[in-house]
């Protein structure tokens, strides 16, 4: 939801895309490298051809270099995606899928779509995704009312994405039913 | 009947089309890749089938003649070839922009059929292609067409849903019926429906056709009344019927559909057999062989199937033309014909009950066959039966020669598909080529790109064989008319200009087998350096001549050794090569019969010699060596075994390391695993989907799968951990086993030792807890380090298991008196050595350059060393130095100590054990937990940015802290203590353990003031205030108040993340922070009794080594010391 910057309160996606990117992840390394300590955590050892789980900056950084082939996570692939699409767009409900799929799935298939089947497919599917659920959010912002709005399995960028107007709207909508409240005793 | 079958990816997807040479030497197999490939039936999976490339659409059918064959495409034309080539001999016809249906020969080979999406079909003389008729009588496309035996008869099914029935006997061909209703209409082209098979297939009798109906039934239509005769039906065959067949005899049909491939008697109409793969893709055509016993298919995904011997050779066979006495007389053999999965043990079991039904069929057998005299049907009264028996014998013994005999093979190697195959597929990385006709692309990949580069060259000589070593890569390819075979070997090092050589075997000689050995590097292959003084490893090269050929990495021919029999396969290792041959023949009940040796590299010796462990009927499917060193096999039935003990020789014995078939990922999917290596205790394969016998390209992900000894103990809790054990040991064993002359411990082991320990310990505790003492005691007597059987013995104590606990008293006294194991180990291994000496093992990756002293910066997870403060020294007295060396001291110790200590406390939750598996004072443990929760959760940074303070702050260590003591209040045992007084009968025996080891009373002191205050903790609020030093009569009672407070203060600060950096002079200061009373008091004893300080600064608060849980009893004397000291 593009908005204008005075509503842009909330964090920007890169931003989202940083935390997302502490997330552990599965990589196949190509060099080998020892058990290194890091500010976050020590990771390693690296052993070719043994998987290892690196966190996803790191095995973005090394997908880069090409040291590594980055092991799709098992959500990110034709079957599943199209599975919850359909789920998605049959279902009154937000399908379950990472808090973070958006986040994760577009760094990796920025990175590494040459370690995915079929990246286009699965960047289309990724797409249909985002937009079912976000005409269910929308459609679950117009049915807001002043005292709760119920949106599970909802994803940290469509949080985000809301998050602006929500609050606005929340904070809108508990003066107005609020003030009544207020009068009818005077 | 036999389960393997041939399969070969031999189209792209799409419609695909298969015809059966006359002679059944050829198949003959159109795809939509507008490609036709002639597949020699004589050729397994891995022949490379010649292609006609002329069609410029795809190809929708193919027939054969007698000195031709055809094929028809859906660019119109229909082309003519010659027999078993791949030349065009002329066009037959063309359907004008029409894609061509069906091209069918008559039974003389002097006519074709051919339909097209054309309402009308062509009947073409081979001969003379102008003469030719038309017939008209279709309103849609014309789908198929089949012939009467006689060939005066034609039958065509059309889209439109008719069959029309042709009397094509003289020039004015007649229209004699036409059947509706029963095949289904099907207009759209490109729908699957129109791909299936709906061809009226006559039976060789002549008197009726089979055929699918929109019903999904297969049905046979009499051709006297032109209805429907019979059905087919079983109940286990559901699903559209996608292609028929008929056996050359007659005596079977076979059916494709959904549910799989089925094979059916005509004369019964049961099913007899099934095949035991599942069906993947709609078939479009199946066809039995005219002179074999095979079944061929071919589905949409474009891939052809050849079952051999689908018929089993207890049955009748399917070529031979037999007659009425013959087929009455059979029914006897074949038995029970309900029975789907065809086995002939059964089969034979119920041959008796068969008779009795067949006798009530011969009636109807009559019935029905009673006019074959007419037509085509051969009568052979005598001959039948006989040849029926000379049949049986003589499948047996074929299926004996072929189902025996593995013929030799490379490991991680594969057949060339659609150009392109594996060489090696190993650990080490991959050999890919690309056949480019003229010569090859040889592609050499690693996995490790740091340690080895990636290269690629052009092939000229057609290598086909290799083998990725850890120091070069080898080469063979076969004689050719101009050249020889010869073996070329490169390796990976560059410090030597010329290194790579070639070696030429006389001619005639072929390579059977090749290996490259040799330890692995110690740096990376990629540097120039001339530090390596390892060489390029070695080379074993089988031939064709019977010799086993040893040369080294440079080139040098060392020995020339005969092969003791058939070889199968070899692969190199570190010291040794690991070779299987086959001694002498396969055995009549169908085992390989294969030896395993060990041939050393530096004297030739033989190391070990074992019988290679496959079942029956099975075959080697690939051999290999572990990352430990362990020669490892996985065979066709999917079991992964291991020879851990090798270096003992000729005392190895077999593991089962791995059954494959009982994974829990296995169930309820269709997959294969093709091995490639196996490292420490995972299982590294390629997971092959379906019937796919070898990866395909592109190069699929290695998987990981964890070893699992077929251990067959179902317990939740115990079984995995024995399983557990017994998997780790056997890797203890391969390390131990290695170790050097004089080594007696190495780190490595003395860590997984300790791991072991651990669940030894949770066995016992398993143990205890239910009552079986024998069991606990087997377990203990298994337990690697005396500190183990201190925590056994608790344990025991725990449970009130008096006796278990003086056993365990006693063994652990004998195995202190007796002789040390690890050097009886040491002396064992000397004596081996004295025949054996294994060349030292290479650290494996570690890190290059011969172990620098120090490891590099960020991998350094040791503690810093800590400070010397002398300006800090008077406040602290003495007592900071004692645990600033103390503690120096304990962390460069930890790495080298044969006894390390425990964790209880990590020990109970087994779950997320922060296991501490160094002895460690305080700081070390913590220190390594924060490792593992970074790992675990990367989040954790934002909290965890104290980090580097929490280093430095555990560097200095505070002297004062209690540290083991607020580790304790986790342990569940305390509370039970409290419940418990009454082992107080056990001091006895703790006072035992006090004596021999020195450290211990301090602990027990703090266990006990902690299992008070536990009571206590409401008021814990209330004494925070309380004069520091209570009057000393009252010394006991007061100290455990504060040691509460003391508790209840660290485990606070704990709780915060941040461990408060505790500084002798702060701690002097301030009365909040983290010093306890206990400390205070502590240091007022020092300064009261300097000569005794360091005494008690040792037992406060120097880190304990052992961090023992609380002790069961209260132990008195401790406390009785304490105020002798004081007063």
């Amino acid at each position: 939801m593009a908005l204008p910057p005075s509503l842009r309160l909330s964090v920007t996606p890169p931003e989202l895309e940083l935390i997302a990117c502490e997330q552990l992840i599965e990589i196949i390394p190509l060099v080998a490298m020892e058990r290194t300590a890091f500010i976050s955590g020590a990771f390693g050892p690296l052993r070719p051809p043994a998987k290892c789980k690196v966190p996803i900056w790191m095995a973005t950084n090394l997908k880069l270099k090409k040291k590594c082939h980055i092991v799709p996570p098992d959500w990110l692939n034709v079957d599943f995606l199209q599975d919850r699409l359909t789920h998605e767009t049959s279902q009154p409900e937000f399908s379950q899928l990472p808090f973070r799929f958006a986040e994760v799935a577009k760094v990796l298939l920025d990175v590494a779509s040459d370690d995915f089947e079929n990246p286009e497919r699965l960047r289309s599917l990724l797409k249909d995704i985002q937009e079912a659920r976000q005409a269910k959010s929308r459609e679950g912002l117009s049915k807001i009312d002043h005292s709760e709005l119920s949106l599970p399995n909802l994803c940290s960028m469509e949080i985000n994405e809301i998050r602006p107007v929500f609050i606005k709207a929340m904070g809108v909508l508990s003066q107005l039913v609020r003030e009544p409240e207020g009068r009818l005793p005077t | 009947m036999s389960d393997i079958s041939l399969i070969n990816s031999a189209h792209q997807p799409g419609h695909t089309c298969l015809a059966f040479a006359k002679d059944g030497s050829r198949i003959y197999t159109g795809g939509s890749d507008s490609l036709v490939r002639i597949w020699k039936t004589n050729l397994g999976a891995e022949q490379e089938p010649d292609v006609a490339i002329e069609a410029m659409d795809g190809i929708t059918t193919v027939a054969a003649g007698n000195n031709a064959w055809f094929s028809g495409s859906e660019d119109a034309d229909v082309r003519q070839y010659e027999k078993d080539k791949h030349e065009v001999s002329g066009l037959v016809t063309t359907a004008i922009g029409v894609p061509i249906r069906c091209v069918a020969v008559d039974p003389k080979g002097q006519r074709i059929t051919v339909t097209s999406d054309e309402p009308t079909v062509k009947v073409i003389d081979i001969e003379d292609t102008t003469k030719m008729f038309v017939l008209k009588g279709h309103t849609k496309a014309v789908r198929q067409a089949t012939w009467h035996p006689s060939g005066s008869l034609l039958t065509t099914s059309g889209a439109d849903g008719k069959i029309v029935a042709w009397d094509v006997s003289d020039s004015e061909p007649k229209n004699i019926t036409t059947i509706e209703g029963i095949i289904p209409e099907v207009y759209d082209t490109d729908s699957a429906d129109f791909r299936h098979d709906c061809s009226a297939v006559w039976h060789t009798s002549g008197q009726y056709f089979i055929v699918a109906t929109r019903a999904h039934e297969i049905i046979s239509i009499s051709r006297t009344t032109w209805s429907k005769s019979a059905t087919f039906s079983d109940p286990s065959c559901s699903g559209a019927t996608t292609a028929l067949a008929l056996s050359h005899n007659g005596i079977y049909l076979a059916s494709a559909s959904t549910s799989g491939i089925s094979i059916w008697s005509t004369q019964t109409r049961r099913l007899l057999f099934r095949y035991q793969g599942s069906v993947t893709a709609p078939v479009t055509k199946i066809a039995f062989s005219p002179t074999q016993n095979l079944l061929a298919w071919i589905d949409t995904d474009g891939v052809l199937t050849r079952w051999p011997d689908p018929i089993p050779s207890s049955s009748p066979d399917p070529v031979k033309l037999i007659s009425v006495g013959a087929a009455v007389g059979i029914p006897k053999k074949r038995g029970t014909t309900p029975n789907l999965f065809g086995d002939d043990v059964e089969e034979k079991d119920d041959a008796s009950k068969a008779k009795d039904l067949n006798l009530d069929e011969e009636d109807e057998y009559d019935a029905t066959m009673g006019d074959l005299d007419d037509d085509n049907w051969i009568l052979d009264d005598i001959g039948g039966g006989l040849q029926d028996d000379d049949g049986d014998a003589k499948w047996a013994a074929k299926e004996g020669i072929k189902e025996m005999a593995q013929p030799p093979f490379q490991p991680g190697s594969t057949p060339m598909e659609n150009k392109k195959r594996y060489l090696a597929y190993n650990m080490i990385g991959v050999i890919e080529v690309t056949d480019q006709d003229t010569h090859h692309i040889v592609n050499v990949e690693f996995h490790d790109r740091s340690a080895r580069k990636s290269y690629h060259f052009t092939d000229h000589f057609k290598y086909e064989l290799a083998s990725l070593g850890e120091r070069g890569a080898l080469y063979a390819c076969p004689p050719e008319a101009s050249h020889p075979a010869h073996v070329l070997y490169k390796p990976y090092g560059t410090w030597a200009s010329q290194s790579e050589w070639q070696y030429e075997l006389p001619q005639g000689t072929r390579v059977i087998g090749l290996a490259a050995g040799g330890p692995p590097p110690t740096q990376s292959m990629r540097q120039k350096n001339d530090m390596d003084i390892q060489g390029n490893g070695n080379v074993v090269i089988a031939t064709s001549d019977g010799e086993l050929i040893f040369l080294t990495g440079g080139g040098v021919e060392r020995h020339v050794m005969s092969l003791p029999g058939d070889f199968v396969c070899m692969c190199a290792g570190r010291e040794w090569v690991f070779i299987v041959t086959r001694d002498g023949s396969t055995t009549m009940d169908g085992s390989q019969n294969l030896t395993g040796r060990l041939i050393k590299f530096d004297d030739f010796c033989m190391l070990q010699k074992d019988t290679v462990p496959i079942p029956k009927g099975h075959t080697l499917k690939w051999i290999g060596i572990s990352e430990e060193g362990a020669p490892i096999i996985y065979d066709s039935s999917g079991v992964l075994n291991a020879l851990p003990r090798f270096r003992i020789p000729f005392a190895a014995t077999w593991t089962r390391v791995l059954n494959t078939n009982t994974l829990d990922r296995k169930e309820g999917k269709h997959e294969s695993y093709w091995p490639v290596g196996v490292s420490g205790e995972t299982f590294m394969c390629l997971i092959l989907k379906g019937r796919q016998e070898h990866p395909g390209f592109p190069r699929p992900l290695i998987q990981e799968l964890p070893l699992k000894f077929p251990f067959k103990r179902t317990d939740a809790k115990e079984g995995p951990l024995e399983e557990q054990f017994a998997r780790e040991t056997m890797l203890l064993d391969i390390l131990r086993d290695g170790l050097d002359e004089d080594e007696l411990t190495s780190t490595d082991i003395s860590r997984r030792e300790l791991a072991l320990d651990k669940s030894l310990i949770q066995l016992i505790q398993f143990a205890c807890k239910n009552d079986k003492l024998s069991r606990a005691l087997d377990i203990a007597k298994l337990l690697h380090h005396t500190a183990s059987f201190d925590m056994a013995i608790k344990v025991a104590g725990f449970y009130h298991l008096i006796g278990l606990q003086e056993k365990l008293e006693a063994l652990k006294d004998d195995r202190e008196d007796g002789p040390d194991k690890l050097e009886a180990q040491r002396e064992r291994r000397r004596d081996r050595n004295a025949q054996f000496v294994p060349i030292p093992d290479n650290k494996r990756y570690s890190t290059f350059a011969a172990e620098p002293a120090r490891p590099k910066p960020f991998q350094d997870f040791r503690p810093p060393p800590a400070i010397p403060r002398p300006g800090l020294e008077r406040a602290a007295g003495a007592s900071t130095k004692a645990t600033g060396t103390s503690q120096i001291t304990e962390s460069s110790q930890f790495s080298m100590d044969d006894e390390p200590s425990f964790d209880f406390n990590a020990h109970q939750d087994i779950e997320n054990s922060n296991y501490s598996q160094e002895s460690s004072p305080d700081g070390k443990r913590k220190r390594f937990e924060e490792d593992s929760n970074a790992e675990n959760d990367a989040k954790r940074r934002a909290v965890g940015d104290s980090a580097g303070d929490m280093r430095t702050a555990q560097a200095r260590s505070n002297p004062f802290a209690r540290k083991p003591g607020a580790v304790d209040n986790r342990n569940p045992f305390t509370k039970s203590t409290e419940t418990n007084k009454s082992v107080h009968k056990s001091d006895s025996f703790f006072n035992k353990i006090d004596a021999a080891e020195t450290e211990k009373p301090k602990r027990t002191t703090t266990a006990k003031g902690k299992s008070k205050d536990k009571k206590e903790t409401g008021r814990q609020t209330t004494l925070f205030g309380l004069p520091a030093v209570p009057p000393p009569e009252k010394k006991a009672p007061g100290r455990k108040k504060k040691a509460n407070v003391a508790e209840e203060s660290q485990s606070q600060s704990q709780r915060g993340s941040a461990e408060p950096t505790a500084k002798p002079a702060e701690e002097k200061t301030s009365a909040e922070s983290q010093d306890t009373d206990v400390t205070m008091l502590e240091s007022q004893e020092s300064q009261v009794l300097t000569e005794l300080a360091e005494e008690s600064q040792e037992r406060t608060a120097s880190p304990e080594p052992i961090d023992w849980p609380d002790s069961p009893a209260p132990v008195e004397p401790e406390e009785s010391t304490l105020v002798e000291i004081v007063a």
